[in-house]
C-alpha cells in the first residue's frame, strides 16, 4: 500500500500538481457513495416532494495532514412522490478547500454546482459557502462522530432571487479500519427564499448517505 | 600565640627525649664496646645503670632489651648462669623475638638463652607495614612467635565485631608466618575497615597463657563501578490501560452525535414543508448510539493495550539486560581489588 501511495505521489508530482518534495506528505482518498435524498420544495402551490436514490463520487488530496482539496460529484432521479411534483435529475458538482485547526476541529469553505432537470425546464444553482466540522473520536479513533455545519451566504438560482437563508448540516458516524473507511450520514439543506408576490418559496433537501473510502496514507 | 607556645614546648620535650635516648644508646654503645673486650666488669656497670629505674635518662624498650641481653651475656661469662637466665628472660619477656646470634654469643650464652625461652612463655606478632596486596596472587603475611613450643591459635576479627576468619590452629614453636587470603569466612573479599589479628597461646611447657594483637586498617582499592539504571518510571512508559474515562467517554460522545441527528432532522428543518426523512436520521442517530455501546462495551472488556505492553517489555527488557551489562562489568572491578593495609594505632602485644 505505501508503494502504490509512493507511485500516486510520484504521478502527482511528474503532473506537477505537487511540489516534488511534497510527495511524502501528501495522501490521497478515494469514496464512492450512495444515498437515498428526498426533495420538498413549496412555491406556493403546496408542497411537492420527490425522492430518490444518489449515486456519487469523490477524491481528496490532504497535505501536511493539515490542508484538504476535495471534489465531489453526484447525480441521480429524484422521482416524483407527491401530487404535483414532477421527477427530476440531479446532478452536482462540490469543490471543498478544508483547513485541519485541530484533529477535532475542520474549517472548510466549498463551491458547489448543481443542476435539476425535468422535462419542463433546468434549473442551475450555484452555492458558495462556507463552515465548520467538528470530529470526536470514539476506540482509540477507530471510530470518529462527526457533525458540520455550513453556512451559504452566496447562493444563485437560475430564475429565483437569491435565498434569505440558507445552510446545510449533517452528522454521522465513520468507520476506519486500515486504510479503508466506511460511513454514513443525515444532511439537510434548507433554502428560504424573499416572499415575493405574497408568496415565499420554500425548498429542503435531506439525505440520508453511505459512503466507502479508500485511504492511500491513513489520516 | 598559644599554639605556637604549646609546639615550641612540645618541641623541647622531643628534643630533650632523643637527647636523654641518645645517651642512653651511648651508653649502651660503651658497654657493647666493654663486653667485646671482654671487660665484663665495667660492661655489667653501665648495663646495670641502663635498667636501673634511678637511670636518669629515657631508655626504650629496645635499648632496654639489648641491654638485658647483654647482662645476660655478661652473667653468662661470669660464671652465673642463673642470673644470666634471669635477664635473659627479662629480655625474652619484653620482646618474644629477641634472639643471640651464634656467631656473636657463645654456645653456653645461646644455650642459657634457650632455657630462658622455656622458663618464659610469650608470644607476639611483628608489626604489620604498610603495602598493597593483590588477592588474586599474593598473602596478607603475619610474623609470629612463641618463646617455646606452644598450642597457638590466630585469627583475625573485623573491630566491628561482625566477621572473624580462623587463620591458624595448632602447635607452634619461635617464629611462623601465617598466611592470609584477603577473604572472610564466606568465602568473600573482606569488607574495607579495622581489623584485628589475634594471637592466643598456651604453652606445652608451663600452665602459662599469652596473647597479643595488631590492628591494621583494610581499604579497597577499586576502579570506579558505574550505577545501574534505574527501573523505569511509570511517566516513562506508554500507557498500558487505557483510561477508565475512555468508554464512558466514548458512549456520551455516540450518544451526543446522536443527539447532533435529531436536533438536526428536528429542529432545523423548515416546519412548513412537513417532515424530513426522519427514518434516515433515526437510522443514522441510531448508528451513532449503537457505536457509542460498542466503543463503551470494547473499552471496557479490553482496556489493556497490546502494542503497548509489548513496547514497555521491550524497554524493560532493555533496561534489564543494560543493568546486567553493568553488574558484569562491575563484577570484574571489584574481583580486581586491591587490599590495601596500613598498621593502626593499638597494635601490638
Amino acid at each position: 500500500m505505501r508503494r502504490r501511495v509512493r507511485d500516486l505521489s510520484a504521478v502527482f508530482a511528474s503532473l506537477g500538481l505537487i511540489a516534488p518534495g511534497l510527495a511524502s506528505q501528501v495522501a490521497v482518498t478515494g469514496s464512492l457513495f450512495t444515498g437515498v435524498a428526498e426533495h420538498r420544495v413549496d412555491g406556493g402551490y403546496g408542497v411537492e416532494r420527490s425522492s430518490g436514490a444518489l449515486l456519487g463520487s469523490a477524491a481528496s488530496l490532504l497535505v501536511f495532514r493539515r490542508l484538504e482539496l476535495a471534489v465531489r460529484a453526484e447525480g441521480g432521479t429524484l422521482g416524483a412522490a407527491s401530487s404535483g411534483a414532477v421527477d427530476r435529475d440531479m446532478a452536482e458538482v462540490d469543490v471543498r478547500l478544508r483547513g485541519r485547526a485541530t484533529p477535532w476541529l475542520i474549517f472548510e469553505a466549498g463551491y458547489a454546482r448543481r443542476m435539476y432537470s425535468t422535462v419542463l425546464a433546468r434549473q442551475a444553482w450555484t452555492m458558495l459557502g462556507a463552515g465548520v466540522e467538528g470530529r470526536v473520536a470514539l476506540l482509540e479513533g477507530a471510530i470518529h462522530g462527526v457533525a458540520r455545519a455550513d453556512l451559504l451566504p452566496a447562493v444563485s438560482v437560475s430564475g429565483l432571487p437569491g435565498p434569505d437563508l440558507a445552510f446545510t448540516s449533517a452528522a454521522g458516524v465513520e468507520y476506519s479500519h486500515g486504510a479503508l473507511g466506511a460511513s454514513a450520514f443525515y444532511s439537510l439543506e434548507r433554502y428560504d427564499f424573499p416572499t415575493v408576490n405574497s408568496v415565499q418559496r420554500l425548498e429542503q433537501l435531506t439525505a440520508l448517505t453511505l459512503r466507502f473510502d479508500v485511504r492511500l496514507l491513513p489520516r | 600565640m598559644r599554639r605556637a607556645l604549646r609546639a615550641g614546648v612540645l618541641a623541647g620535650t622531643l628534643a630533650t627525649s632523643l637527647a636523654a635516648q641518645s645517651r642512653s644508646a651511648d651508653v649502651l654503645q660503651q658497654a657493647t664496646q666493654f663486653y667485646e673486650r671482654l671487660d665484663v666488669e665495667h660492661a655489667l656497670a653501665l648495663l646495670r645503670q641502663i635498667v636501673s629505674p634511678n637511670w636518669g635518662s629515657d631508655v626504650s624498650a629496645t635499648q632496654r632489651v639489648e641491654a638485658y641481653k647483654y647482662l645476660g651475656a655478661c652473667l653468662a661469662l661470669t660464671g652465673k648462669p642463673d642470673s644470666a637466665v634471669v635477664y635473659f628472660r627479662a629480655a625474652v619477656e619484653r620482646d618474644p623475638f629477641a634472639e643471640l646470634d651464634p656467631n656473636r654469643f657463645t654456645p653456653a650464652q645461646v644455650r642459657l638463652f634457650g632455657e630462658a625461652r622455656r622458663r618464659t612463655f610469650a608470644v607476639a606478632v611483628r608489626p604489620l607495614r604498610s603495602e598493597r596486596i593483590d588477592p588474586r596472587t599474593a598473602h596478607l603475611s603475619f610474623t609470629v612467635v612463641s618463646t617455646h613450643a606452644a598450642a597457638l591459635r590466630a585469627e583475625l576479627r573485623a573491630a566491628s565485631g561482625s566477621s572473624s576468619v580462623a587463620l591458624f590452629g595448632g602447635t607452634s614453636e619461635g617464629l611462623r608466618e601465617i598466611r592470609w587470603d584477603g577473604l572472610q569466612a564466606d568465602g568473600r573479599l573482606a569488607s574495607p575497615g579495622r581489623y584485628a589479628f589475634v594471637l592466643t597461646g598456651r604453652s606445652q611447657l608451663l600452665d602459662r597463657s599469652d596473647s597479643a594483637r595488631v590492628f591494621f586498617d583494610l581499604g579497597h582499592e577499586t576502579a570506579p563501578l558505574e550505577d545501574t539504571l534505574p527501573d523505569l518510571a511509570p511517566g516513562t512508559l506508554l500507557p498500558e490501560r487505557r483510561p477508565s474515562s475512555g468508554p464512558r467517554g466514548d458512549l456520551v460522545k455516540g450518544l451526543a452525535v446522536a443527539g447532533v441527528v435529531a436536533f438536526i432532522s428536528g429542529v432545523l428543518p423548515n416546519r412548513a414543508l412537513g417532515g424530513t426523512m426522519r427514518g434516515g436520521a433515526a437510522v443514522i442517530a441510531g448508528a451513532a448510539t449503537v457505536s457509542g455501546v460498542v466503543a463503551f462495551v470494547v473499552g471496557r472488556r479490553h482496556a489493556g493495550i497490546p502494542e503497548n505492553i509489548a513496547a514497555n517489555d521491550g524497554r524493560r527488557a532493555e533496561r534489564a539486560a543494560q543493568n546486567a551489562a553493568i553488574r558484569s562489568r562491575n563484577a570484574a572491578k571489584v574481583a580486581a581489588t586491591i587490599l590495601v593495609v596500613s598498621p593502626a594505632a593499638g597494635a601490638g602485644p
